[in-house]
């Protein structure tokens, strides 16, 4: 709603005051369409709030079949120019801590009346023509004026509580008595009760905090945006009415409550950038460069895609805030079903290596699960490990090959003539491994692959090409593509992760190459080793 | 890992505002895990009795309930054996916006009116349906022998 300016300008400011914003505050308050403050607010879908009885009149809404219940059957057309789509009457609902609130202001304002002496100040009301003043039901054929009491804040009120203040119009005020400074207290009084009950009221039911981004549910109760993702993550009904909510999970088309913002923004900004600012903390607490969120769920490589079906809720908060991150990324560690000992970490439920996913795609489904595509970017080593809001989050080490030209001299040592000749009476075949070139390590896999599609073996089926890519030519990387698409067991694929080099890691393919010809599976039949 | 507001502010109200007939106390190492004392409710076969349980916040509390068990031995259709309560709100119906206090107030509440429907302990539920009076007898002893505190 954009019915006002001088409101948002006035929520950038940090020091306000009752005085010299009086009008502005009593503005918070009053309903846009019949300028009394709000009676029975209800907050619409779009985030707008209106009184109950300033909703247009309803209509049996056309061409909905389906949910088939009387309530949602019938809707209006949204008063406000902003949004002017059909809402249906089953989402709006009384907006319940802001009735509260208007009440407790209504009781205080009472209070405060019989405590303020008689101060008689006129008040002229001064018309704004505001290009949305056509919504407004309040049409003026002259501007009034009133002699009321109290101080500025509280004559405001009253003026508009008799009806006579329009929304959109501005006042002057011109006292009647000496004693200004009386007043000014009365004002600062009031305005301290208004912001205790702000303050006291506006408390997200689910972080005890004050409401960030307020979102109201169709049922008319107000949570931190961020509370209630995480709240439909688990369930879809209301956490206070445990109505089911007919809102989509993610929250992408709820705005935030508009209303409920402003004044916050308004009366207590101090507390709303305080907040802010922990809130921000705590997310990047969750993301922090040094913790890495790590799902524990399959083995993944670098370089290779993974494909993954997100459904528990402690993962869907996970990849949401990875999502959020600069380089989308989170670790993926294989389930340590055999509960071998983890190095450092000891009986761990996950194995310490490694790789680190880049998400590159990631859809959204309207239940709240997703559909993630990720590509494998690096390995590493976890050396330390915490639970946040559920999943694990670990200090990682990054793992990479040693040196090229370590690489080479490994090569160079290990297949000199010499020392073949020397191991040539007690040659077993991982010796032989052992001397072959890196070069023919890598043919070995190569060989084997296009023997195997020539056969049409069946894991080496055109959908597992489409998905996986063709063997990459690159030594470093073949192994891991091999390990992508080979059907054998994860326990033995889990070996190329700790691999400090090339020629390591194209060992274990070639030993594996060796095993399967020698139980002849690959032949035709896809028989797990 | 730093404790959420939520909890503090939790813990800080339990400790100003505290029940009648409920303790919870919060380990000073472990912040997350709660000493609770129930008190059993008058005209009921706990009458008497102070029921000691522990309390314990999981990470994603509030989003998960809490983890709650009878220390202390009861007679009870919808308490079992090793103290796991069988109480709607701790399980399907829990909702964030329930508490510690709430749920420690069902709990009493269920003391005060078992309902043999919906068992746990599958062997007292059937005893109370068979013989309510010798069932609340047991109770009641049950009660004198483990809740109350002369005899502990
Ligand atoms: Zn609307
Ligand atoms: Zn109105
Ligand atoms: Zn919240
Ligand atoms: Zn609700």
């Amino acid at each position: 709603m954009s019915a006002d300016a001088s409101v948002g300008a006035l929520s950038e400011r940090t020091g306000f005051d009752a005085y010299r914003d009086a009008r502005a505050i009593i503005r918070l308050i009053q309903c846009s369409r019949c300028s009394y403050p709000l009676r029975v607010p209800v907050t619409l879908p779009c985030g707008n709030t209106i009184c109950r009885m300033c909703l247009p009149r309803s209509h049996v809404r056309a061409g909905i079949s389906y949910p088939a219940n009387q309530e949602r059957q019938e809707g209006f057309t949204c008063p406000f120019s902003d949004c002017t789509k059909e809402h249906s009457l089953a989402d709006s609902n009384p907006d319940v801590v802001l009735g509260k609130v208007l009440e407790l202001i209504g009781e205080e304002v009472a209070k405060c009346k019989t405590e303020s002496s008689e101060k008689p100040m006129l008040l002229e009301e001064q018309a704004v023509v505001h290009p949305s003043m056509a919504s407004s039901g309040l049409q003026f054929d002259r501007p009034r004026s009133r002699v009321l009491h109290g101080g500025r804040l509280l004559a405001t009120y009253t003026f508009a509580e008799m009806g006579e203040l329009a929304f959109n119009s501005d006042v002057i005020y011109k006292p009647l008595y000496d004693d200004e400074d009386g007043g000014l207290a009365l004002d600062m009084m009031l305005l301290d009760r208004l912001k205790e009950v702000v303050r006291n009221e506006f408390d997200c039911q689910v972080c005890y905090a004050l409401m960030l981004n307020p979102v109201t549910t169709p049922c008319g109760h107000t949570f931190c945006r961020r509370c209630l993702t995480r709240v439909l993550d688990h369930s879809l009904l209301c956490p206070l009415c445990r109505r089911s909510l007919s809102i989509s999970p993610a929250l992408t088309n709820e705005p935030n409550n508009e209303r409920i913002c402003r004044i916050l923004a308004t009366i207590c900004p101090e507390h709303l950038a305080s907040r802010t600012e922990t809130v921000t903390r705590e997310e990047q607490g969750a993301l922090g460069e040094s913790q890495v969120p790590l799902f524990v769920c399959t083995l993944s490589f670098p370089s290779m895609p993974t494909f993954l079906h997100i459904f528990e809720p402690r993962y869907r908060l996970m990849i949401r805030r990875t999502l959020e991150t600069r380089t989308r990324t989170f670790g993926m560690v294989s389930y340590n079903r055999t509960r071998e000992p983890q190095g450092n970490l000891g009986t761990v439920e996950f194995r310490e290596y490694g790789t680190l996913l880049r998400i590159i795609n990631a859809q959204m489904l309207p239940d709240g699960r997703s559909l993630i595509e990720t590509v494998g970017v690096s390995r590493f080593k976890v050396k330390d490990w915490s639970i946040l809001d559920g999943y694990v989050v670990g200090s990682i080490d990054r793992y990479d090959d040693i040196s090229l030209v370590e690489e080479e001299r490994i090569e160079a040592a290990e297949t000199d003539p010499a020392r073949r000749s020397n191991a040539n009476g007690s040659s077993s075949p991982t010796a032989q491994l052992d001397h072959l070139s890196t070069r023919d390590l890598l043919d070995i896999g190569m060989n084997f692959i296009r023997r195997m599609r020539d056969n049409s073996a069946p894991w080496l089926h055109q959908r597992v090409l489409e998905a996986y890519g063709y063997p990459p030519e690159d030594p470093a990387l073949f192994p891991y593509w091999f390990a992508s698409v080979l059907p054998i067991s994860e326990h033995e694929k889990y070996k190329l992760l700790p691999t400090r080099s090339v020629r390591e890691r194209l060992k274990i393919t070639a030993r594996w190459v060796r095993r399967a010809e020698s139980q002849r599976w690959y032949s035709g039949t896809c028989t797990v080793l | 890992m730093a404790l959420p507001k939520r909890i503090i502010k939790e813990t800080e109200r339990l400790m100003a505002e505290p029940v009648p007939g409920i303790k919870a106390i919060p380990h000073e190492d472990n912040l997350r895990y709660f000493d609770v004392e129930v008190h059993g409710p008058s005209q009921s076969p706990y009458e008497n009795g102070i029921f000691k349980l522990e309390l314990f916040l999981p990470d994603d509390y509030p989003m998960t309930p809490p983890k709650i068990r009878f220390l202390t031995r009861i007679y009870h259709p919808n308490i079992d054996k090793l103290g796991r309560i069988c109480l709607d709100v701790l399980k399907s119906n829990w909702s964030p916006a329930l508490q510690i206090r709430t749920i420690l107030l069902s709990i009493q509440a269920l003391l005060g009116a078992p309902n043999p429907d919906d068992p746990l302990a599958n062997d007292v539920a059937q005893r109370w349906k068979e013989d309510e009076p010798a069932a609340i007898q047991t109770a009641r002893e049950w009660t004198r022998m483990y809740a109350v505190s002369e005899n502990r």
